[in-house]
């Protein structure tokens, strides 16, 4: 543990990676992904691969909520439209002759753009309100955007309530058509999105939206403005949702509009509050918690009552329960999240055994 | 002109029972500032001990016999024709006891439950930040559902309904018209309820403790007003109106793990309406209702779940604190 | 300053879960057939009444040698009825137990619309489900009976034959409701029936009173009720009858439950007298001169003693019993003729399923054509005793 950063150089003050721990942190992070589709069994790529996705997803809505303090309850409607709008795209491009190898880099771009944009949208209502006001109008538009994608009128387009098949991602003639292929895919897009916004919050922009968190009044006198700073948030915020529908998309062969109802909002913020909330390690936190906490209950249970059909019935309603205790528990004990516990035994790990807590 | 009569009936009667649902989300929010968005699961709950109290734990062997039927209400019930006015009369009057002893197991229900969240998960958090509540809430939404997983099926069963319900045919304009009885009789307890309740808000001490913390919690304190007193009546206010209002649902609906959702729309009615204010909520949900009754009648099905959510969109990007709501004046 | 603790507990947290199959795995060989049911969520009572006919149809394969002297075993796992927490049933269990894995009993229209593209190489295994979906295209998936437009079709016929002039079209918003509905339209004007109402609403909790106020207005003479399991139809009939409309509603598979029609005749009243659907299957009490319902009901008094199935199987448990008896019969085939159990080989084996009498589920003996096995007849319900009966001879379609 770190007890003091000595900084020789401007530069050396400037890195993200900005001490030898942090470097050998992240450099054997990137090690131990790089090797898990090597030896990991399918099961283990399975869930790996879900829950980078989730984690691309909460790294959005840590960018509005962690740290611009606004509060989304439909930021799965984002992922939807990512999960669509890069499908669509790739039929698109494909009708306008470009060669496969090469829609990724556009119909990837084009769909976080479209979440973006659309992002914008619904940000509008946060310039008038926020708090709860906000989080109604995100979840309407989560409603909306659901119903909008099932409406009989762009069925043609949108597949209506039957959905539609995806694509395999195709970059450069390598066709990722295994679950272990868009694993890679998935865990090099993870990486780069949590880096690239970890260095968001050393700039000018992700400065203004903590400002905007803290006291957004206070914020505007500074010369902060609320309209662009607050709709750029949305932007990022959506992209970054809307990037991990896409690879939702690629990963599954077909997408279905209830794959992005409420549960999937909720699943994000929850997500985010257990790990904590305005951290970059938060979404990573959560998410592992989220993800294996189902997992765990599985196995306890199976080893409870064996295979029969009693605990299989059982089991939703108690994972959900334990869901939901999670939320609750974590914003009653520990409202910062799991970063901070983890935080508080690194600090008494490095000054043990001189003193306790 | 008839069709559009027979619609915004029906919407109306729905609107009745948004207000009511809607009047427990104001009375939260006014006591504590919280806006309680597990209350649809609240309402689920009143439903299903509604369904316990009335049909299954009757349907006990061990229970005694909870049929209203003396010999010449057999009689009578044999000689009506099936849905005649007459028979559904007596059957109402047959499954009375039935009818009552679920409501108030509903309503007492309901209340304790919501005691309980109070006193467990929300008094703790007083005078935290509004984030923490909204989101203790939002936990509550899975417990709750996983916990009615736990004790009932999802089951859509029907359950009786809490007013007699013949059939009310009449012409209007030169087109028929029709109405259930037990649906306009619903209509009548709940704006009776809410019109009720918002008169004791008003008049009563507690209704007057309750306002007097919604001003201002540390002043209503040092008054000598108990704070976790006025939390408590507000929770327990908004979850008996919320069992009564899901009984009403799930005897028109069936008992379904649906009503969860329906909470949703109502929270949307509520921001059009202005999160304090009971006359702006009542006019919204009526307006709702009806709007909903339209789209129904000239769009279809899909499109009446997500009419309130348009509307609030649109009335909040116009009136951010909805059309009577009070302005929250911060301080910098 | 990110992942690899998600990774590491994402291992350690797998390898745990593993631990339990890699156990099994080293027992004698055996054939698992994976299942998702609804056993929570809005279709959670037919879920838990499906159930049963897995362990029961577990112990009357295997006490019959299984597959070629192999045991069969089901691995039933709850969806909640979201089609992705299906497919992820599916996935998981193709990672932990691999070959073993011979076919799936999926449980939705959506699942199998969802699972259909990713049935190809090693991912692919036979499948069939609860579903009757019209455009299932994948080669692998199968379904013992008609599609819910063939069940639209012989319906429609059945109207036409009667003298029916005009018909609505009730549905659930779900995909499983909204199926057949385009079909029944086209297929209504070719036979001369005017559809004069498409009424969508939600499979529960559906605003009762504003629906049955358009059907109302609208007054058909025929009304096809179309994707509720439990709820919403049996309420729709009431408010109708209650109004004195003298529409006949009609329903198809899913709307045809004993249990469900008698639950509700003793709560709210006999006004389901009259009330018609198509049925694939013959009822579990129709059992003259079927020998292997006999069989059954036999097993059934035995293993679900004390239960309500003991002496009635409901429809849906039929249905996964006519499946997996087809399922046996390829999988048999396949393990006669030597050949390894692939999706592909148990897809031919499957289509090669020509006048083959299971014993009593059907009409008499069936043939399997574009993986589905097209005859159904229209039952009628009684009030009086509580059972659906037969109305019309069986359709083949």
């Amino acid at each position: 543990m770190i007890n003091g950063n000595l900084k020789a150089s401007y530069a050396a003050d400037e890195r993200i990676l900005d001490n030898g721990y942090r470097r050998g942190f992240v450099w054997g992070a990137a090690l131990l992904a790089a090797a898990l589709p090597l030896v990991a069994s399918d099961y283990v790529i399975l869930i790996a691969c879900l829950s980078g996705i989730m984690v691309i997803a909460v790294v959005g809505v840590n960018v509005l909520t962690g740290y611009t303090g606004l509060v989304s309850l439909g930021h799965a409607g984002f992922v939807a439209i990512g999960a669509y709008g890069v499908t669509l795209l790739h039929q698109a491009l494909t009708a306008m002759g470009v060669p496969a190898a090469l829609q990724v880099f556009l119909a990837l771009p084009g769909a976080m753009a479209l979440a973006a944009a659309i992002g914008v949208l619904v940000g509008l209502p946060s310039l008038r309100v926020k708090g709860v006001y906000l989080a109604v109008a995100t979840l309407s538009a989560n409603f909306i955007i659901i119903f909008l994608i099932e409406l009989d009128a762009l069925a043609p387009w949108t597949g209506g309530k039957t959905g539609l098949t995806t694509v395999d991602p195709n970059i450069l003639g390598w066709v990722f058509d295994t679950q272990r292929e868009v694993y890679v895919l998935i865990a090099a897009l993870v990486f780069a999105t949590v880096l690239l916004v970890q260095n968001l919050f050393r700039t000018r922009i992700g400065r203004a939206f903590i400002a905007i968190r803290e006291r957004d009044y206070s914020a505007e006198i500074l010369g902060i403005s609320l309209f662009e700073y607050k709709l750029l948030s949305f932007a990022i915020s959506a992209a970054c949702c809307g990037l991990a529908g896409a690879l939702m998309a690629y990963f599954y062969a077909r997408v279905l509009p209830e794959q992005f109802e409420l549960l999937l909002s909720l699943q994000l913020v929850a997500a985010l509050i257990v790990g904590g909330m305005g951290r970059t390690m938060g979404p990573i936190f959560g998410v592992v918690v989220i993800t294996l906490a189902p997992e765990l209950l599985k196995v306890v249970m199976s080893a409870v009552a064996g295979g029969s059909v009693e605990a299989a019935q059982i089991r939703a309603p108690l994972q959900e329960i334990v869901f939901g205790a999670l939320i609750i528990g974590f914003i009653l004990f520990e409202p910062l999240g799991l970063t901070q516990i983890v935080d508080r035994a690194m600090l008494a790990l490095s000054r043990w055994p001189f003193a306790r807590g | 002109m008839g069709q559009v009569l027979q619609f915004a009936i029906n919407g109306l009667m729905s609107g009745a029972i948004y207000a009511l649902i809607a009047l427990g989300f104001v009375a939260i929010y006014k006591a504590t500032r919280v806006v309680n968005f597990a209350q649809g699961y609240i309402i689920m709950m009143g439903a299903y001990f509604y369904y316990t109290f009335a049909v299954l734990l009757p349907a006990a062997p061990w229970f005694p016999d909870l049929i209203f039927a003396p010999e010449w209400l057999v009689a009578a019930k044999a000689e009506a024709a099936m849905f005649s006015p007459a028979a559904a009369w007596l059957t109402w009057l047959e499954s009375l006891p039935r009818v009552l002893f679920g409501l108030i197991g509903a309503v007492v229900g309901a209340s304790l439950l919501a005691m309980a969240i109070e006193r467990v998960l929300m008094r703790p958090l007083l005078g935290q930040s509004n984030f923490s509540m909204i989101m203790i809430t939002v936990g509550l939404i899975s417990v709750l559902s996983g916990l009615k997983s736990v004790f009932w099926t999802g089951d859509a069963a029907s359950v009786p309904h809490l007013a007699p319900n013949p059939a009310i045919r009449f012409e209007l304009f030169g087109s028929p018209i029709f109405i259930f009885g037990a649906n306009l009789v619903s209509m009548c307890i709940a704006i009776a309820l809410f019109g009720a309740i918002v008169l004791w808000l008003r008049r009563s001490a507690a209704g007057v403790a309750m306002r007097a913390t919604s001003e201002d919690q540390s002043t209503a304190y040092s008054m000598g007003i108990s704070v976790p007193r006025v939390f408590a009546t507000a929770w327990v206010l908004a979850a008996a109106t919320g069992a009564v209002a899901g009984a009403i649902l799930a005897a028109r609906d069936g008992v379904s793990p649906s009503l969860g959702l329906f909470g949703f729309s109502v929270l949307a009615i509520v921001l059009m309406g202005g999160l304090d204010s009971f006359a702006g909520v009542f006019i919204a949900a009526m307006a709702i209702g009806v709007l909903e009754a339209l789209v129904q009648w000239q769009l279809g099905g899909d499109w009446v779940e997500v009419t309130p959510y348009i509307a609030v969109l649109l009335v909040i990007l116009i009136r951010p604190h909805g059309l009577m709501g009070q302005k929250e004046v911060e301080r910098i | 300053m990110t992942q690899p603790l998600s990774r590491r507990g994402v291992l350690a947290g797998a390898a745990a879960a593993l631990a339990a199959p890699a156990y099994l795995r080293a027992q004698s060989s055996e054939y698992i057939i994976g299942v998702s049911l609804p056993l929570t969520g809005p279709f959670a009572t037919a879920g838990k009444l499906i159930a049963p006919a897995f362990t029961m149809y577990e112990k009357l394969c295997n006490d019959e040698g299984g597959i070629g002297g192999t045991p069969i075993r089901f691995v039933t796992e709850d969806s909640g009825y979201v089609a992705q927490n299906a497919l992820a049933n599916y996935q998981r269990l193709l990672a932990a137990e691999g070959e073993k894995v011979v076919a799936y009993y999926g449980d939705s229209t959506a699942f199998m619309k969802l699972v259909g593209p990713e049935l190809t190489g090693a991912q692919a295994r036979l499948m069939t489900s609860t579903s009757f979906a019209s455009d299932l295209d994948s080669p692998y998936q199968f379904m013992s009976g008609p599609t819910y437009d063939d069940q639209f079709n012989i319906l429609l016929q059945d109207i036409a034959q009667k003298g029916g002039k005009t018909v609505a079209f009730v549905h659930s918003n779900t995909e499983f409701g909204a199926d057949p509905i385009a079909f029944g339209q086209a297929r209504a004007a070719e036979l001369g029936l005017d559809v004069v109402l498409v009424e969508s609403t939600k499979p529960q909790g559906a605003d009762i009173p504003t629906h049955v106020t358009k059907i109302a207005q609208a007054n058909p003479d025929y009304c096809i009720l179309q994707g509720y399991v439990t709820g919403v139809w049996p309420q729709l009939i009431g408010g109708a009858r209650q109004f004195g409309l003298q529409t006949k509603f009609m329903g198809t598979f899913w709307g045809m439950e004993k249990l469900i029609a008698d639950s509700v005749t003793r709560e709210a009243g006999p006004f389901l007298e009259g009330y018609q659907g198509v049925m694939p299957y013959r009822y579990s009490y129709d059992t003259e001169g079927a020998p292997r319902l006999q069989q059954i009901a036999a097993l059934a008094k035995e293993m679900l003693a004390g239960t309500p199935l003991e002496t009635y199987i409901p429809t849906w448990g039929m249905q996964a019993l006519a499946s997996l008896e087809l399922l046996t019969v390829a999988l048999r085939r396949n393990a006669e003729a030597g050949q390894a159990m692939t999706a592909d080989n148990l897809a031919q084996a499957f289509g090669s399923i020509q006048d083959v009498d299971l014993g009593g589920y059907y009409g008499g003996p069936i043939s399997v054509t574009d993986n589905k096995v097209g005859t159904g007849r229209v039952y009628q319900y009684s009030t009086e005793t509580n059972l659906f009966s037969p109305i019309s001879d069986w359709f083949e379609v």
